[in-house]
């Protein structure tokens, strides 16, 4: 019993120490026709992303919607990519515009929160902090 | 843009069982969807146990639908292609924020329109019997 408190206690601890509050990570996803998955990669990755996972997939949308949206085939990429919260607003305000400029790079962007990760290093990686790597090299 | 107002909904289901998908969600209102390739993995030895046969080829469905919508979307995912059926489907939603590049529903520009015929329709039969007398 003493020990299964003494576990849950060190989990509450635990919970609260571990809470981020500096630029938290949220997962950007982006569903673009396949043609400009490149192009796009690339402009996300100017926002301070360092990994980034593409999919291939298809879509969905009736013909008529789609090619009324400037959608020509069905073949899509769905780009993950890791982003801190910080550059989130640029960078979806970037996307919204791309979106809504470039020819048949019509997609959409939403972002998921992401509840937990582990490992300090991959935190510092992913959310581009290098002051933190620089400062640990010192 | 921000704050929980929309969900994406990721529906796992045996390859060829995408369109079953498709159209039980279009019919409770979605209104497109991404369709992805995946390969599903099992316990050999609990499949052997149980005498049953997991198919790993596998599609992945991942709609985004307004969060008002969500619970509509996958009970009917759960009706049509749930682990009963021959999709086998597994269906969760996750909240998302900051959505962009979503076009607006047009259903209410459409019924405006419709509305808006139907008036001038009057009008012209009106226009017609006034004509006439």
């Amino acid at each position: 019993m003493d020990v299964e408190k003494k576990i849950r206690n060190r989990v509450l601890r635990g919970s609260t120490r571990a809470k981020v509050s500096m630029n938290r990570l949220k997962i950007l996803i982006t569903v673009v026709s396949r043609a400009k998955a490149d192009f796009y990669m690339d402009h996300i990755q100017s926002f301070g992303v360092n990994m980034q996972m593409v999919l291939f997939g298809q879509g969905t949308a009736p013909r008529e919607i789609a090619t009324a949206m400037g959608l020509a085939d069905s073949d899509r990429a769905v780009i993950i990519s890791i982003i801190g919260e910080n550059n989130l607003r640029a960078a979806l305000d970037s996307l919204a515009e791309k979106f809504n400029t470039i020819v048949g790079g019509k997609g959409i962007a939403y972002t998921i929160p992401m509840a937990s990760i582990i490992g300090k290093s991959i935190f510092n990686f992913l959310s581009d902090n290098r002051d933190a790597v620089r400062r640990n090299e010192k | 843009m921000s704050g929980f107002n929309h969900e994406v909904i990721f529906c796992i289901v045996n390859t060829g069982f995408s369109e079953t998908v498709m159209e039980a969600a279009k019919d409770a209102g979605a209104r497109g969807g991404t369709i992805l390739n995946a390969r599903g993995t099992a316990n050999k030895e609990a499949e052997s146990f149980f005498h049953i046969a997991i198919q790993p080829e596998k599609e992945i469905v991942m709609i985004l639908v307004d969060a008002k919508i969500k619970d509509a979307v996958l009970h009917a995912l759960y009706q049509k292609a749930g682990l009963d059926t021959m999709g086998q489907g597994i269906a969760f939603s996750l909240p998302v924020d900051n959505v962009v590049g979503l076009t607006p529903w047009k259903a209410e520009i459409k019924a405006a329109e419709a509305a808006a015929e139907k008036a001038a329709e009057k009008a012209e039969v009106a226009v017609e019997n006034a004509e006439k007398k």
